[in-house]
């Protein structure tokens, strides 16, 4: 907002000039050409207001331009000042001359505190005062009945409404990029934290589990909550990183990272494969039941494997283990019992994302599960 | 003295917990740890004095990362293979690495015996590959595939079918032997090819850097 305040403080000092310059011209003029009678009753005083208005001006100015004191207040003196400036062509002008011609404070100068309305209080207050003020000096000059086809109205109108649309629209945007700054900042320093707990506490906890794996009653045990714990971190690290809402593009590779116990040997691209939200979830979901069903019926020494691959318009995600596998005909019978968790579970899963699956197992060749989805 | 005692190995990271118990793995299986290190700094002190044959490689040090570190030793000691350990979340520092000249990657959470079979066979100057480095270096040949290629220059490389297939058994887990017994290869052609797709893309790192430094004109 502060650079729409210092611009509108230039054509306050441009105002000033031209508000003396008019002073100037018709101090020493006369009510009407050749009359004799000059057209200020008050000159001395005239050129007293002159100078509170500079004055006012250069310090509203210095004010608005560098944000030294609380604007609303100074606005509200604004409309004071203002309009005491043009209630008092009254008191130091004689109407024979004030009644055709524009005088102190001059329209132009008026302007400025129509300007500082709109930028503090909107378009609809813009446009109000834009009205109000030239109505009230319409008023002093007893023009009113000018009121049609004098230009005051329209322009004071347009200034307030315009300028208040743009300040709105401006300050809008600061506070959305104000918004996603903050965001932005809270989301580094969440990844900071995850890589940060990864990098010490995390290695720490595998590193127990590994050495303590192979020993006796106490370390073993010692061993087992440490990989209890690296396992309950890395699902709180997991959730964290689901932060920004959903129907966005997520990161299917940071979220199986995350996701995925220690034990299960993750293949993926360097980059950030992204999908939309959803897909991610049924994805993961799908990963997961693969997971369980190796766990169940792949064997003791059963390790799982998954690879994820990005080609550009499609994403291929394999899941695989190296166990007994399953014996052919046992899934479709198990299916045709309706008992069948796993492939009905991964099939339907994938489907109603849009993709495909392709179940490649043998007995003794593990069994491994590939998923096509389109982007 | 069985082969391995005569083995050498630096062990850099900068955790000193690991670093002991990493070493002391190492000593129980008969390699001589020469040197440890926690800087990148040390990293390539350490390595020009000592020479050692495998450098096992964290991937986050204080003063830089494995890339940085991996550059380092192997400018210090040429002759050195760099095993890059890492812990699952800095995949890009890893290509980093492997493209500086690291051959092999081992995530932290392998068992002491995984690591014991990468170290003999970084020293034997294969390269480990593991599943997750295959997915790397896969998704990398996928990321330049994707470029538009330039005009003149050197073209980057790019994987035949078979490599790619050999690849992607790879970052499944499949073993060389398994591979090669369901493509009905030698296990050292697949060995081959698995290593053509290291040293292309380490080829691709010099011709990438090559092409960047001519389009800002450095030349």
């Amino acid at each position: 907002m502060l650079p729409f305040w210092r611009g509108a403080q230039v054509f306050r000092f441009a105002s000033v000039v031209y508000a003396v310059g008019a002073q100037v011209v018709s101090v020493n003029a006369e009510t009407t050409k050749g009359s004799g009678v000059p057209a200020y009753s008050h000159p001395t005083i005239s050129w007293a207001l002159i100078a509170l208005l500079i004055i006012w001006s250069g310090l509203a100015g210095l004010v608005y331009a560098f944000d030294l004191a609380p604007k609303r207040p100074m606005v509200i003196a604004e409309i004071f000042v203002t309009a005491g400036l043009i209630a008092s062509t009254m008191w130091v002008v004689r109407p024979e001359y004030y009644h055709h011609h524009q005088s102190l404070p001059s329209t132009f100068w008026v302007t400025n505190v129509v300007v500082s309305i709109a930028l503090l209080w909107g378009p609809i207050a813009g446009g109000v005062a834009g009205v109000s003020f030239s109505v009230f000096s319409l008023a002093v000059e007893d023009q009113l009945k000018n009121f049609v086809t004098d230009a005051t109205t329209p322009i004071l109108l347009t200034v307030g409404v315009t300028l208040g649309i743009g300040a709105s629209i401006v300050s809008r945007a600061q506070r959305q990029f104000e918004l996603a700054v903050r965001m932005q900042a809270a989301t580094q320093e969440r990844e900071r934290l995850a890589r940060e707990v990864h990098d010490g506490v995390l290695q720490v906890l595998a590193l127990m589990r590994r050495r303590g794996a192979g020993g006796d009653g106490d370390t073993a045990e010692l061993a087992a909550l440490a990989g209890e714990q690296e396992r309950a971190l890395r699902s709180l690290l997991s959730q964290q990183s689901q932060a920004p809402g959903a129907g966005r593009a997520t990161d299917l590779r940071s979220r199986l990272q995350a996701d995925l116990p220690p034990e299960v040997a993750f293949s993926a691209p360097a980059n950030a494969v992204e999908l939309p939200e959803t897909v991610v979830t049924e994805l993961l979901a799908m990963v997961r039941t693969a997971l369980d069903n190796t766990a169940r019926h792949a064997g003791e020494e059963a390790r799982s494997f998954v690879l994820l691959e990005d080609l550009g318009d499609e994403v291929v995600l394999t899941v695989r283990d190296d166990g007994v596998g399953i014996q052919d005909g046992r899934l479709a019978e198990a299916e045709a019992q309706g008992r069948m968790g796993v492939s009905k579970s991964i099939r339907g899963r994938i489907e109603s994302i849009g993709g495909t699956v392709h179940l490649d197992t043998a007995p003794d060749l593990g069994t491994e599960w590939e998923v096509h989805v389109r982007r | 003295m069985s082969d391995q005692g005569s083995t050498t190995v630096m062990v850099v990271d900068d955790h000193p917990m690991w670093r002991d118990g990493v070493s002391r793995d190492l000593e129980a299986s008969g390699f001589t740890v020469v040197a440890t290190a926690d800087s990148v700094a040390a990293a390539g002190q350490r390595a020009k004095a000592t020479q050692p044959a495998v450098v096992l490689m964290d991937m986050q040090l204080p003063d830089g990362n494995g890339a940085d570190a991996t550059a380092a030793v192997l400018e210090a000691a040429p002759q050195a293979n760099v095993l890059v350990l890492s812990a699952s979340s800095e995949r890009d520092d890893v290509l980093d690495a492997v493209k500086a000249g690291a051959c092999g990657y081992l995530v932290k959470s392998a068992s002491a015996a995984e690591l014991i079979d990468a170290v003999n066979a970084t020293a034997a100057g294969q390269a480990v590959f593991t599943p997750g480095l295959a997915g790397l270096v896969l998704g990398e040949y996928r990321r330049m595939s994707n470029q538009p290629p330039a005009p003149d220059g050197p073209q980057l490389p790019s994987l035949t079918p078979r490599e790619t297939e050999v690849l992607r058994l790879v970052a499944k887990g499949l073993s060389a032997k398994q591979i090669a017994r369901r493509l009905d290869l030698s296990h050292r052609t697949v060995e081959n090819h698995v290593q053509a797709t290291l040293r292309k893309l380490q080829l691709s790192n010099r011709i990438e850097l090559t092409r960047y430094a001519i389009e800002q004109g450095l030349d």
